[in-house]
């Protein structure tokens, strides 16, 4: 074999290489998109929560008024466990929608809210509620424990418990009555 | 021998490197260490990307309370950081977790460097084995002839 034939050879194996980690490394990258693409969004992700399907966690305090309030004696009905703050814009337009909710089921007294003040002052909140009204118990979280017993990053969060305390469904940003209500009557459809 | 004298001591650098970062540290002694130690691990979660041991969030502060707390009660390291999953989702924490998908992050590096290191040594033999230019007596004469009317 002459010099030129080796070079060559040489050349060819070279870009045999070449194209063999060219090929890998474009499997390689349509595995990663191909994981990517099939991921649910952060958006998507954010609404989930370990304790869906569970027992909610237990949740008791002194409200607004000074009664005790616990999420346990408000077992029998359907209760929208509401983490909120009046510092927080979302919370400020989602409050009539809550308002709206409540007095819908008023009558029945199957369903309501209880709120739990996230990083806010007792003060602050009741001067809130003056304002904008609303007549459901709040409760203070000093210490932010209760936020934590159920995985709150930051207001406005709410839990939908079932009348057997059953956490089944959550959500990160503001509600509405309608979507609520939709949620609802899903639940009372399967039995809850 | 004296050719294989780097490689050898090549991997005997990386073998103490794998024991010393296999062996880590110790273990935290003290209460404070401990919970420390478990919060660094755990995202603050009203925060980005810091730990619940470096934020001064009241969220990041109730979570070092709770590691406290737990730390207390006689709880493993292990049965708090599960916990603290079990409340916010495996995002809480800051190093991915070594199963289902997140596995890839930790597996990813590690076939990486396998394959980059096989492809050094594929290299290197072939460099090694390619024949030197061979130089015939034509290719002298040629040389000198040139060699000889440049000067």
């Amino acid at each position: 074999m002459s010099d030129v034939d080796v070079d060559v050879a040489v050349s060819r194996s070279h870009r045999h290489t070449a194209r063999w980690a060219a090929i890998s490394l474009g499997v390689v990258l349509l595995l990663f998109i191909a994981v990517l693409a099939t991921r649910k969004s952060a958006a998507d992700k954010q609404a989930e929560s370990p304790l869906l399907g569970k027992q909610a966690p237990s949740l008791t305090g002194t409200a607004l008024d000074g009664s005790q309030v616990s999420l346990s004696s408000m077992h029998g009905k359907w209760v929208v466990v509401n983490f909120m703050a009046s510092w927080c814009v979302p919370c400020q337009e989602e409050h009539p929608e809550l308002v709206k909710f409540t007095q819908r089921h008023q009558g029945a007294g199957d369903a309501g809210v209880l709120g739990v003040i996230f990083d806010d002052t007792e003060p602050n909140v009741r001067h809130f509620f003056d304002r904008e009204g609303g007549s459901w118990p709040v409760v203070s979280d000093p210490g932010g424990h209760t936020a934590l017993d159920f995985g709150v990053r930051g207001p406005p969060e709410s839990f939908l418990i079932d009348p057997n305390g059953f956490v089944v469904w959550k959500a990160i940003g503001q509600v509405n009555a309608d979507g609520l209500e939709k949620l609802l009557s899903e639940g009372k459809a399967r039995g809850g | 021998m004296k050719g294989r004298l780097p490689w050898l001591l090549m991997a005997l650098v990386l073998a103490v490197a794998l024991a010393i970062g296999a062996q880590g540290h110790s273990g935290p002694r003290t209460e404070a260490q401990r919970v420390k130690h478990i919060a660094s691990e755990i995202r603050c979660p009203t925060c980005r990307n810091q730990s619940a041991a470096e934020s001064d969030a009241a969220a990041a502060k109730a979570v070092r309370d709770e590691i406290t707390r737990r730390v207390r009660a006689g709880e493993s390291d292990g049965e708090i950081v599960a916990f603290m999953v079990s409340r916010y989702g495996s995002d809480i924490l800051l190093k991915p977790e070594g199963s289902g998908v997140a596995t890839l992050v930790w597996a990813l590096p590690v076939v990486a460097v396998v394959v980059a290191l096989a492809g050094l040594a594929v290299a290197f033999r072939r460099w090694r084995a390619r024949p030197g230019v061979s130089v015939s007596d034509e290719d002298r004469a040629l040389v000198e002839r040139e060699l000889e009317s440049s000067r």
